[in-house]
């Protein structure tokens, strides 16, 4: 277990925890803004415009299964497991479901010796608009909005320790706390045909909490479906598609 | 394909920014002003006395808490992590050398508080009662129960005795 480092850009270390809803909702709106300009560019190049052609509406099913969620559960001490349904609406539009199931484990944090420990599913659904110009193409270049929402019961513990004035032992358990999250991603991504109907691809997500419930603990850490709060917001996921 | 690279870096340059997100001002104390009544309305005031403040620890030796207060119109008391009630001592002394002592029972409830994996765990608290002796105090109110983060609340308003 290793504790974190990060390297950013700018250094934006608030002197509260908690991120003012003002200032969330203002990059919230600016990344939309880019996402409508770049979107109202590419539509005027024809990218969103409905392709006419012999091509029938209706192009069947994907199912789609995340690996980078599945690496971090292996390898860290969260992740998810996550599959998504998809329907391919003239290779232009693609409705979604995804589902999964996220858990975090970390044990006795060799900084603070906190331990957090949490395993609920979530869902998210939306839709992708493949934005290449030629649609009916191999590979597909895409953007995508989702909302997602999960609820789900953290225990957070701590070895027992000295209070620093009284000397008294403390012990610190929040057990079985119920929470909630409603989220919303705008993602980007790229799908590739490897053989047949599989498909390769991947995706970067932004996400960014609409509402939240911490259960009156002031923050959760990892939340499924959404990943840690004290880290950034941007998501990955690689995910391996088979068309059904 | 240029315009989407663009896009990309945009909203990576954006989002790039990550860190562990602990509070700057991390410590939770019990803010005390010092009071007075003038017309029924509760304005500040100064403690000419010196002022120090003990408690007693688990091991049975007394700790202080508040050393050596002059002309003091607030000061800051910490509240134990998990203690039901907290027991502080109040030591005044004047410029003639003549002290008084007082015993002040903080009752609270005690609230763990997270952040995040990487930051201490803490507790945040929630006043339920005080009470004291009367020897300088005179009372003690509560303004405000809820003890956090914030360092800018005062919590309870004590009024001590005129001479």
């Amino acid at each position: 277990m290793t504790r974190r480092s990060s390297i950013c850009i700018s250094t934006s270390r608030r002197s509260d925890a908690r991120q003012t809803t003002g200032h969330r909702h203002l990059r919230w709106l600016l990344i939309l803004v880019v996402f409508q300009l770049s979107l109202f560019s590419a539509s005027a190049q024809g990218f969103l415009k409905f392709q006419r052609d012999s091509i029938p509406f209706f192009r069947g099913f994907a199912v789609s299964a995340d690996l980078v969620g599945l690496a971090q559960m292996q390898l860290g001490d969260y992740g998810q497991y996550e599959a998504a349904l998809r329907l391919n609406l003239h290779d232009q539009y693609f409705p979604i479901v995804e589902l999964g199931l996220g858990r975090a484990n970390h044990q006795d944090d060799e900084v603070t010796h906190i331990s957090y420990k949490t395993s609920a599913p979530y869902f998210r659904v939306g839709a992708d608009v493949n934005i290449a110009k030629n649609k009916h193409a191999k590979n597909r270049i895409y953007a995508g909005l989702r909302y997602g929402y999960t609820s789900y019961k953290v225990d957070i513990d701590r070895e027992p320790f000295e209070d620093p004035y009284w000397k008294t032992m403390t012990t610190y358990n929040i057990n079985d706390r119920q929470c909630s999250q409603h989220w919303a991603e705008i993602l980007f991504g790229i799908e590739a045909e490897l053989v047949g109907p599989l498909h390769l691809g991947w995706s970067v997500r932004y996400r960014n909490r609409l509402s939240n419930d911490d259960g009156g603990i002031g923050k959760t850490w990892y939340v499924p479906g959404y990943g840690t709060q004290d880290t950034s917001n941007l998501g990955f996921t690689f995910n391996v598609i088979v068309d059904i | 394909m240029k315009r989407l690279f663009y896009l990309f870096a945009s909203l990576l340059l954006m989002t790039a920014c990550s860190g562990i997100d602990c509070p700057i001002e991390n410590a939770v104390f019990v803010n005390y002003a010092v009071m007075k009544s003038q017309g029924g309305e509760e304005v500040a005031d100064t403690l000419k006395d010196t002022l120090w403040v003990w408690t007693r620890r688990a091991d049975g030796d007394d700790t202080l808490l508040f050393n050596r207060g002059v002309n003091v119109r607030s000061f800051q008391l910490p509240a134990s992590y998990q203690g039901a009630q907290d027991t502080l001592v109040f030591l005044t002394v004047d410029t003639l050398q003549s002290f008084l002592i007082d015993t002040v029972w903080l009752s609270k409830e005690d609230i763990p508080h997270f952040e995040s994996v990487d930051c201490a765990a803490r507790y945040f608290h929630r006043i339920t009662s005080v009470r004291s002796t009367h020897q300088a105090i005179d009372t003690i109110i509560i303004n405000n129960s809820q003890v956090t983060y914030d360092s800018s609340v005062k919590h309870l308003y004590i009024h001590f005795k005129k001479k």
